[in-house]
């Protein structure tokens, strides 16, 4: 063992990071210094584990220090889960168990007592249902397996395996294109959020109920807005609160409605609700300190105070109250002193405190202005101009310790705004001592603040304008914007943002003193030196609304949308145009629109994928022209899904006819070429189906179907060599097409038969194809001889309609290697004799001469004696004749003369005795 | 131990043993008794109503029924009426006046097969609709009756043609916070979790938790629904939240193994509905509560909202018995009351102590 070894094994101990956690546990571990160091939970629930089952000794003492341990690594952990007996009366201290015992036995009493008391009621209160709802209209079923089927719709089963032809035969593009799209639209689908407390009834109607009835319903939908107070749903539990107040009125109840409302930061409503409770209750602490924190929030901290001090007097260590009050104590001081003249600020503020409150922060920039009620402005800058002295006075006074009581109690924005505010209505009267107090709200206060390029008394002019703006003096606001334009024309100030903002602040103006005409000039300035400007747009989209030049106001909105889409008043303006549009200029009220420009990217606040605006301009130019572009594409498309279907059950002839029409809607389209190919093909018109083939191989030099069809085109007009040339494409392209390669090799052997048939064979032709029966013999070692009935049958696999001297000489052949002289015989009978040595061609030798001369001997002597003598006669001239004669081996020479013997011995108008004899001298050597 | 008693508390307060097997217990609301259902040895069923009066149970009254009884409830009745409508081995849905005779008020051949379940809405005063029971049953439907109705349900949750039919082994109502909505949720003994909405009278959602559904319950019916417990069969409980309903995954859920053995009931506190009990196979039984997350949804990669699942707290858990404990009911009157009633014929009176404070 080296050193190194040792080493880590002595590690081993102290390092939980070797701990190989699926082995035993070492005995080393069992050990308290090793338990106290561990922090890994899992190793620890495992030596538990280990020390619990007593295997290496039981130390009680040891398994409590772990168990201990471990809780304090992970209070939660399932080691630490034990079974325990369930505890009795007696597992209690004896004066808990007396308070549970009475607790219940008082409400054993007191629920008896109300049994007794409802008893006799109960009849009377049986008519009373009429307030139910109506039976549910019944019999509805529902499925169980509802979803099952959508879902199996929605993920399509994985092709594990390519698709094979007959597949690509049926395969449309574009159906499969709307396939995997729709999979994708689909997942669109928003999720379903149950926030239905808006639907929640908000009163219960109790009037058929007992007082304790009431009670326990009343005491249910507390439990309920409790509940969802826990969640943090408070919107829900405000419902429910309100409706336990509707059944009974309750101080509980508003006070958790109070602290609900807090949280909702409902400060005023929240104030009712403490007021309430505190008219019944006038010490309720929880009202006095939640109304506390409403007078903190709207900034009445006087009367914050005198609650707070009226909960520690009650009870002196309140925590929370005396929490919030040291926050409080440097402006309590100052707030007693200034009590006096804080007082009439406050009552007023008691009106308007919670619009204040709740108001964004307001800032310099013009653009919140609008959106907000105009008047709340207006009153809060009169009331400041009739009190300014208080104000003034209190706010400067006590301006460090304020700040200070603000940063520790609250949000900080909270504070900036509150601060700001009072600030600007202060710094308007004080002149620039406001500026020192600013927070973040302050930057429209201080006058000489910088404006982008603007010079210093410029720059002045605009904040003055936007000074007055926000106290709602709009004509002279005008008038200093007016200024503050001619001074930045004046001096040549190439500023376009600056002059822009000033036009645009102008224009507000305008348009809040009802000049639309002077707004709307003021705005389109403001866009010829700042295009796709936000503010100019809105503006001038009102300016127009007012004017009722909704066309205009239309475009201009639509514009605002375009660079932000997030304006709402936008969206909201965009829809009430629209129906008022759609009014005055019917449906095709977008015509008439001008032109809505298309706003470049750079210029889009909320980039999204594809503005829905230019794509409804893109639409509209193209409209027209792909109007009928689709019509006709729709109608492709369902001819071409026609014809798709028509083959799928086998009526080719139909779905020709409507390929036919596809093509000429839209003569360059590869598969539909690909397509009638096959039905030519089915219906046997090989020369058609290779024309359609050559067409799409045009479009589509490499198509595969297109060859593949054209090599079983070419198969069927029996132009095998270019058949396998096809193939062999196919197969070049895609080499794992098994029905290609299995195609080859037939067309390959028909290839090698054909050129083996020689010249004899004839050139391909468009007739159809026929059938070439190449059938094994399996008889033809058969040694004992078979009964003529079953010669007879074997005539079936024997073509006895022989087209050309191939078809004869196969049949021929199959027919003497049967040994089946009936079959040559029905094959003799059949041919016209004049053609007979055309029919041999070459082919004749002594054994063929042999047999044919057997099966006229034997067969057809007898049935058609002129038959066979014609056939002799034209035997005679066929090719190698007189060689095959000479090769005739003896039994076949008798054979021969034995047939002439016969055939002399027949009488018969067709030939003499004497015609016989000279043929016979020709046969007979 | 460090701190034994600032937890909840689970003590016996009555047990009493019984000459028959008990199958469930249910509470009379505004009452201190309760009634018992069973199967008596002669293969008869029995309901028993007892009234716990000075730490000792007395018999008030005794019922006989043809058919063995499997399971009741008071959910559909009013405040005044207080008629337990009961489930049982026959398939046959009863409801019973407990002051009045011994005949059933209502009888109807609800199912083919044992009435394995069965949960009431739109009575005491829980929700605003019309008072409903709905039944599961091992012929594999989920039915809903409305006791003003005889003899046709009002909504009939069956399997389709060809579908193979589940033993349903519990129905709870849920989601009925106004007049018009309501939902079932069923569970099956192959671990499908079906809900349905009796408003749309469809399948809202389903799920499977790969083994055989003991139990669901709503944290509270007559609220927009937000929590659903479902317990399994090898001791496994999964909570979902039912606020959030992502369009593919449907409701997030937190599981917890609670015990090696199967999991018979779980029933959350009336008062509470963050705080649950469930009832082992082991004769064991867990108190839990349920903690929120910070967000109750977020937005999943395409930004469409998903549910966020909270966790799950032991804070007790008590051996009561060796056979399991197959029903429990918490009083709906005296918060921390509930009665329980094992396989070893016994039903118990329990105290759960300062529930106030979880």
């Amino acid at each position: 063992m080296s050193v190194s070894e040792v080493a880590s094994l002595l590690n081993q101990d102290n390092s939980s990071a070797t701990i190989g956690h699926h082995g035993k546990v070492p005995v080393e571990h069992l050990d308290y210094g090793y338990i106290e160091k561990c922090t890994h939970t899992k190793y620890l629930e495992k030596i538990l584990r280990e020390l619990r089952s007593g295997e290496e000794g039981m130390y009680p003492h040891l398994i409590q220090f772990c168990e201990d341990h471990l809780r304090t690594l992970d209070p939660t952990s399932r080691a630490l889960r034990k079974e325990q007996p369930i505890a009795t009366a007696g597992s209690l201290p004896t004066e808990e168990w007396t308070e549970i015992s009475q607790d219940l036995q008082q409400w054993q009493e007191e629920a008896k007592d109300y049994e007794m008391s409802r008893r006799p009621s109960a009849m009377f209160h049986n008519a009373g249902n009429e307030n139910i709802p109506p039976i549910r209209s019944s019999g509805a079923s529902v499925p169980l397996g509802q979803n099952a089927a959508s879902k199996a719709k929605k993920d399509p089963p994985k092709r594990a395996l390519p698709r094979d032809y007959s597949q690509w035969d049926t395969f449309d593009v574009d159906r499969e294109c709307e396939r995997i799209d729709g999979n994708v639209s689909k997942k669109d689908t928003p999720a379903v959020i149950n926030s239905g407390h808006v639907n929640i009834k908000p009163g219960v109607d109790v009037t058929t109920l007992t007082e304790k009835d009431k009670l326990l319903l009343a005491d249910r939908e507390k439990d309920k807005g409790n509940e969802a107070f826990r969640a943090s749903d408070y919107e829900e539990a405000v419902v429910y609160y309100s409706r336990s107040l509707s059944i009974v009125p309750a101080v509980a109840v508003y006070n958790n409605r109070a602290q609900t409302q807090i949280k909702l930061k409902h400060w005023h409503r929240a104030l009712q609700d403490c007021q309430r409770v505190l008219e019944q209750e006038p010490l309720n602490l929880k009202a006095l300190l939640r109304r506390a924190t409403v007078f903190q929030h709207q900034d009445r901290l006087s009367l914050a105070a005198e609650d707070l001090r009226a909960v520690l007097h009650v009870e002196p260590h309140n925590a929370t109250a005396s929490d919030v009050e040291g926050d409080d104590d440097v402006a309590t001081e100052d707030e007693e002193k200034a009590e006096e003249h804080a007082r009439p600020v406050d009552r007023r503020q008691l009106a308007g405190g919670e619009e204040s409150v709740v108001t964004p922060v307001e800032r310099g920039d013009m653009g919140n202005a609008q959106k907000k009620p105009h008047g709340g402005h207006h009153g809060d800058g009169a009331s400041a101009d009739t009190n300014h002295g208080s104000t003034g006075h209190f706010r400067r006074g006590r301006g460090g310790s304020w700040d200070k009581h603000k940063a520790a109690g609250e949000t900080p924005g909270k504070a900036a705004n509150g601060t700001g505010k009072r600030g600007s209505t202060a710094s308007e009267h004080g002149g620039g001592g406001g500026g020192s107090k600013g927070g973040g709200g302050s930057a429209g206060v201080d006058l000489d603040a910088p404006c982008g390029a603007l010079p210093p008394p410029l720059a002045r002019l605009k904040n003055e304008g936007n000074l007055l703006f926000k106290n709602g003096q709009f004509s002279d606001a005008l008038g200093k914007y007016s200024q503050a334009i001619t001074g930045c024309t004046d001096s040549g100030l190439d500023s376009p943002e600056d002059l822009c903002i000033l036009y645009s602040n102008r224009a507000a103006c305008y348009l809040k003193d009802g000049n639309s005409q002077e707004c709307i000039q003021d705005c389109t300035r403001a866009l010829e030196l700042h295009p796709f400007s936000l503010k100019p747009l809105l503006r001038r989209a009102i300016a127009y609304d007012s004017m009722e030049r909704y066309r205009n106001a239309y475009a201009d909105y639509k514009t605002v949308l375009q660079v932000d889409d997030s304006v709402q008043a936008a969206h909201n303006s965009v829809n009430r145009i629209t129906r008022l549009l759609i009014e005055q200029d019917g449906p095709q009220w977008r015509e008439k629109l001008p032109d809505i420009p298309l706003v470049p990217l750079s210029a889009q606040q909320h980039r999204r994928e594809e503005p829905p605006t230019a794509e409804a301009l893109q639409a509209r130019a193209d409209r027209t022209a792909s109007d009928t572009a689709r019509r006709a594409e729709v109608r492709f498309n369902a001819l071409k899904l026609e014809g798709n279907d028509m083959v799928k059950k086998g009526r080719f002839q139909d779905a020709l006819g409507k390929y036919t029409e596809c093509l000429q809607l839209k003569p360059g389209e590869c598969t539909v070429y690909t397509n009638r190919a096959l039905c030519y093909l089915k219906m046997e018109r090989f020369a058609e189906a290779k024309q359609d083939c050559d067409a799409a191989l045009r479009l589509e030099p490499t198509n595969k179907k297109a060859f593949y069809r054209r090599a079983l085109a070419n198969k069927g007009l029996k132009d095998y060599l270019a058949s396998s040339a096809d193939l062999q494409e196919v197969l070049q392209q895609d080499p794992g097409v098994q029905e290609a390669e299995k195609e080859l090799e037939e067309v390959t052997a028909l290839l090698r038969q054909s050129l083996d048939a020689g010249a004899g064979a004839s050139p391909p032709t468009a007739k159809p194809r026929k059938k070439v029966p190449i059938t094994e013999v399996r008889s033809a070692t058969d040694s004992t001889p078979r009964p003529p009935s079953q010669e007879v049958d074997n005539t079936a696999s024997i073509n006895l309609q022989p087209a050309d001297a191939y078809e004869f000489g196969q049949s021929l052949n199959a027919a003497r290697s049967q040994g089946n002289a009936a079959a040559c015989a029905q094959l003799l009978s059949s041919v016209d004799p004049e053609q007979l040595p055309q029919l041999l061609g070459n082919q004749l030798d002594g054994q063929a001469l042999g047999f044919v001369v057997e099966a006229l001997d034997d067969h057809l002597l007898a049935r058609d004696p002129g038959r066979v003598y014609r056939l002799l006669r034209h035997l005679r001239t066929a090719d190698r004749f007189t060689v095959a004669v000479m090769l005739l081996e003896t039994a076949e020479r008798r054979r021969v003369t034995q047939l002439f013997a016969h055939l002399s011995a027949v009488q018969s108008a067709d030939f003499t005795k004497d015609d016989v004899l000279n043929l016979a001298n020709k046969y007979i050597i | 131990m460090s701190t034994p008693f600032e937890k909840p508390q689970i003590i016996s307060h009555i047990q009493k043993s019984l000459n028959y097997t008990i199958f469930d217990s249910k509470w009379i609301p505004c009452s201190a008794k309760f009634v018992c259902l069973g199967n008596l040895a002669r293969g008869t069923g029995v309901m028993q109503i007892y009234e716990v009066a000075r730490g000792e149970l007395r018999l008030v009254k005794e019922i006989e029924n043809a058919k063995p009884l499997k399971c009741g409830t008071f959910g559909a009745t009013s405040l005044q009426q207080r008629h337990i409508a009961t489930g049982d081995f026959g398939g046959n849905l009863n409801i019973w006046d407990l002051e009045a005779g011994e005949a059933p008020l209502y009888s109807v051949k609800a199912h083919k097969e044992i009435i394995n379940s069965l949960d009431g809405v739109g009575g005491l005063g829980v929700g605003d609709g019309a008072p409903e029971i709905a039944t599961g049953s091992r012929d594999g439907t989920v039915k809903v009756w409305d006791p003003r109705q005889k003899d046709a349900p009002v909504a009939n949750m069956e399997p389709g043609e060809g579908e193979a039919k589940r033993d349903c082994w519990t129905v709870a109502f849920g989601h009925a916070f106004n007049a018009q909505d309501r939902c079932v949720c069923a569970g099956y003994d192959n671990g499908d979790i079906k809900l349905f909405d009796l408003r749309n009278m469809s399948v809202r959602w389903e799920t499977n938790i790969k083994n055989g559904v003991c139990c669901v319950e709503f944290d509270r019916k007559d609220i927009n629904m937000n929590k659903l417990v479902a317990t399994s069969l090898e001791g496994t409980f999964h909570v979902f939240d039912m606020r959030t309903q992502h369009p593919t995954k449907g409701f997030t859920s937190v599981s917890e193994k609670g015990q090696k053995s199967t999991i018979w009931q779980v029933r959350h506190l009336p008062q509470n509905r963050d705080v649950f009990m469930t009832t082992g196979g082991a004769g064991n039984l867990h108190l839990w509560k349920y903690d929120y997350p910070a967000q109750r949804s977020k937005e999943d990669s395409e930004g469409v909202s998903m549910g966020v699942a909270g966790t799950v707290n032991l804070l007790q858990n008590v051996t009561l018995s060796t056979q399991p404990i197959a029903s429990l009911d918490w009083s709906p009157d005296k918060k921390g009351l509930c009665v329980c009633s094992a396989f070893d014929q016994s039903v118990r009176v329990l105290i759960v102590t300062k529930l106030n404070r979880v």
